[in-house]
């Protein structure tokens, strides 16, 4: 075996120039961000902060399991399945009525003018909406509703758009050249062919809205979000940790839902 | 009351074939109840002759007049009437692939009913025998409410010629009906035509590529090439030098039995698009 060369020391030094300079510009961040927020990272790993934290977790144990504190946790349960399967369904409804446009079927000027709404819509994050129809709504499950269904309309109306460019044009046209009138032409010939990506579309969403609902709470719009934040508020762990424990086991059983749903509508035809 | 076409021509305005001339100075009159085959080579112009039949497109030069009335003077509404006496059976039937054959055949009277009815007859068909009847002609009934893409190539041409025997049109355009058919099939499916054409007096034009079943079912022949009309004869007078004449560029005279489902060159977009129909699958993000 003979000795590395200066020049082989280089070039293996050289062949991931950038990934040296790369962890060089992270380590760069990572301190200026500390020092710039006055973090001290030290103060986190001392033995005093660890029996802090493990005092304040204590405090959530053991959770309200009362009976009156879980019925009242089962309806907050029920108004976030509620909030956001009507939050959904609404948004899927406008969300076709607003493809339909925003996919040129009417003309070039709704196009761009749908496009637009679709984008404003969807810009706009769930919680701000949720913030904002609290003030025009008032506190409660209807806010979050709205601010869901406002949100995923720009989302599905966009998605559904695209479906419809992509669905091939050929069995609409033969059914209108066949004299059938346009609106029929579309149920006959082109919604078969999309109905299974609107259907996967909207209940993706769903999948995600009700993760979403029960943090849109938080800003007063109902639902376990909005018990998780009272609770807190008044400093009453034990029941803000049934919440979150609720909260935990409703994503995970929806998850499972629609992992369910989802193998069942991918399954070939058979 | 069939058709007339008075020195039609086509010169295709966009798209690919922009600038190319697909028909010249085709004239052609069919009376109430005929029945004429159209052959020809492949890109011939046969799809774009009876596409201009069934008035989806409009001609650049001459003068069209489908059952009485002039198309492209009409208004939306009375061109919808019209359109819906015309039927048109595709050579790659435009069926969306989930939908179910009694679904499919009962759009063929999507310009006839009500709209309530047609709309309702998506939860449950308004006409059940009709759609069975129908499908029994062509030896399908048994697939009624089978899904279409569960369907073979040629049973789905099948009910696309089952969805238009049911328009019960005044008019019956035919682009390659049987060409995904076994030759026993394809000749059930072409009598079935006939005897739709004779009992109810409709005037019937099929585009085929196999000669054979040209010659034999129809009273009169027409060879395109190369967008203009070669002959308009009997087929009793299409010999077998008029026939090497029109197929002069091919070696062997094309028949049903020599000539599996292959789509030609004119028909390639349609093929396209019918597969891109039969392969659109759920996307998950």
């Amino acid at each position: 075996m003979s000795a590395v060369s200066f020049a082989e020391r280089r070039a293996a030094l050289g062949f991931c120039l950038h990934c040296w300079l790369s962890l060089l510009l992270l380590a760069v961040l990572v301190w200026g961000s500390f020092a710039y927020l006055s973090l001290d990272l030290a103060r986190l790993f001392t033995a005093e902060s660890g029996r802090g934290m493990l005092q304040f977790a204590m405090r959530f144990f053991p959770p309200d399991i009362s009976a009156e504190f879980l019925r009242k946790i089962a309806k907050g349960t029920l108004e976030t399945l509620a909030i956001s399967a009507v939050g959904t369904l609404l948004a899927a409804g406008a969300g076709l009525l607003l493809a339909l446009p925003a996919a040129g079927r009417m003309g070039g000027v709704l196009k761009g003018l749908t496009r637009f709404l679709l984008n404003a819509l969807r810009s706009v994050p769930e919680l701000v909406w949720a913030a904002l129809m609290v003030l025009a709504a008032g506190l409660g499950p209807f806010a979050g509703t709205l601010a869901l269904a406002l949100h995923t309309s720009g989302v599905l109306g966009r998605l559904f758009a695209e479906s419809l460019e992509n669905a091939p044009p050929e069995p609409a046209r033969a059914l209108a050249e066949s004299g059938a009138a346009p609106a029929l032409a579309f149920v006959y010939g082109t919604l078969p062919v999309i109905t299974p990506q609107l259907v996967s579309y909207s209940l993706y969403r769903w999948e995600m809205n009700i993760r979403m609902a029960t943090v849109l709470g938080f800003v007063g719009a109902g639902g376990l979000g909005q018990m998780l934040y009272y609770e807190l508020s008044l400093l009453h762990e034990p029941q803000a940790s049934s919440v979150i424990i609720a909260m935990l086991a409703l994503v995970v059983l929806v998850d499972a839902a629609s992992a369910w749903v989802r193998r069942r509508q991918m399954r070939p035809a058979g | 009351m069939g058709f007339e076409l008075d020195r039609v021509g086509l010169v295709h305005a966009n798209g690919q074939a922009q600038g190319q001339r697909a028909l010249r100075a085709v004239s052609i009159v069919a009376a109430r109840g005929e029945r004429l085959a159209i052959i020809g080579p492949s890109g011939a112009g046969k799809t774009t002759l009876l596409r201009i039949l069934a008035t989806s497109i409009r001609p650049t030069e001459g003068r069209v007049s489908v059952l009485g009335a002039h198309p492209w003077q009409l208004g939306a509404g009375e061109l919808r009437r019209l359109r819906s006496r015309i039927g048109f059976i595709h050579q790659a039937p435009p069926i969306p692939p989930r939908q179910r054959a009694i679904t499919a055949v009962i759009a063929g009277r999507l310009g006839q009913w009500p709209w309530w009815k047609s709309a309702l007859s998506l939860l449950y068909p308004a006409d059940i025998a009709g759609p069975r009847d129908q499908l029994a002609r062509l030896d399908l009934a048994d697939r009624l409410f089978d899904r279409c893409d569960r369907l073979s190539g040629g049973q789905l041409q099948r009910v696309g010629v089952a969805r238009v025997l049911y328009q019960r049109p005044d008019l019956l355009l035919a682009d390659e009906p049987v060409s995904a058919m076994d030759p026993a099939l394809a000749d059930l499916a072409v009598s079935q035509l006939h005897s739709e054409a004779q009992s109810r007096g409709v005037t019937l034009v099929a585009s085929l590529h196999a000669v054979d079943i040209a010659l034999r079912w129809f009273p009169r022949v027409i060879g395109l090439k190369a967008g203009e009309i070669v002959f308009d004869l009997p087929p009793a007078q299409v010999s077998d030098s008029v026939l090497r004449d029109l197929y002069a560029s091919e070696t062997a005279l094309p028949s049903q039995d020599s000539e599996p489902f292959h789509p030609h060159v004119e028909h390639a977009q349609e093929a396209a698009g019918a597969a891109r129909a039969s392969v659109a699958p759920p996307r998950v993000i």
